[in-house]
């Protein structure tokens, strides 16, 4: 069994190794689809076919994760796509720098639970994709950014409500939400066109602010 | 449980404002069964947890150096770039290879059983 969660690319010994164990078949090799088709439906693995709060209970727990072809990954569990059924994980390595893993869905045989994580390790863990300017609000700073937000937009005609809890999420027209520290990367909408206006529109009030 | 179609195969939404189907119409009610309403609330709102963090993963991975561990033992380093909305391929630049380095490519995402970066 190969142990290989945390192999930083970059390091000497590292390259040299991907060299020599890089065959000839690089990637774009056509490859005949022996095993798996590229599209896995109708074929999906018992974890692809989780349901999300299945997926959920394995977040912030230290798991080890079977893959085909007898790999095997260890970390902590960021994330589960839902989409492609991918596992996030992290490391935390001695350097204080963190490596993240990806095991993509189809290549995922078994997932198991090796240790549950504390708060401490939860908010760790919820720090490293955090959006960076996120982390140094206080709640008041936040509140009063978010009420002047609202008001500006309001004055330009956008209709915005809050919801969420105590409304820390501010919904522009029913279609996008933004969530503190209310900035241009904490939009989120499913309509890119709405989404990239409104970014533009927050960046600008934003630079204006400055 | 019934199952949640992958994003890019749903069709668009009748009001023309989002995508996929609107949660209110009997097609989507069709497709739910009779009883999934309150658990569709919950399992909606763990999956849209769930990706929201792996779109900020994939946002932190942009332009960082990674490693592609490949099928039948095939390791490749390249930057990384994108992924697409419905896990088909990865976008890299900089991918070396063994018959040099390409400038930019694309990593089906099949041939592809994990990947890994690091986070400073």
């Amino acid at each position: 069994m190969q142990q290989e969660a945390a192999v930083p690319p970059g390091t000497k010994g590292g390259w040299a190794a991907a060299r020599s164990q890089a065959p000839s078949a690089g990637p774009g090799t056509e490859r005949p689809a022996a095993t798996e088709s590229v599209l896995d439906v109708g074929n999906m693995n018992d974890w692809q076919r989780k349901s999300p709060v299945d997926w959920e209970t394995y977040v912030n727990k230290m798991v080890k994760v079977a893959a085909i072809e007898k790999h095997e990954y260890e970390g902590w569990v960021l994330t589960v796509d839902p989409v492609s059924a991918s596992i996030v994980l992290a490391t935390f390595l001695e350097n204080e720098k963190v490596s993240i893993s990806v095991v993509l869905g189809h290549a995922v045989q078994k997932v198991e639970i090796l240790k549950e994580g504390d708060d401490e390790m939860k908010q760790r863990l919820s720090y490293i994709f955090a959006p960076e300017e996120s982390k140094a609000y206080s709640p008041e700073e936040l509140e009063k950014r978010k009420n002047n937000l609202k008001t500006w937009l309001e004055t330009n005609h956008i209709p915005v409500t809050e919801q969420g809890e105590s409304g820390r999420t501010l919904c522009v027209a029913g279609v996008l939400t933004i969530d503190p520290p209310y900035g241009p990367e904490e939009c989120s909408s499913s309509n890119e066109i709405i989404l990239s206006r409104v970014q533009d529109l927050i960046q600008g009030y934003l630079e204006k602010q400055q | 449980m019934p199952v949640p179609v992958g994003v890019l195969r749903l069709p668009r939404g009748p009001e023309g404002c989002s995508r996929g189907f609107s949660p209110t119409s009997p097609r989507f009610q069709a497709l739910l069964g009779g009883d999934a309403v309150t658990t569709t609330a919950a399992a909606q709102g763990a999956r849209a947890a769930l990706r929201q963090r792996y779109l900020r993963g994939l946002a932190a991975a942009r332009g960082r150096p990674t490693r592609f561990c490949l099928r039948a033992g095939v390791r490749v380093d390249a930057v990384f770039g994108a992924a697409d909305v419905d896990a088909v391929a990865f976008q890299v630049d900089a991918l070396q290879t063994p018959l040099g380095v390409q400038a930019a490519a694309l990593l089906r995402c099949a041939d592809v059983l994990a990947y890994s970066f690091l986070l400073d």
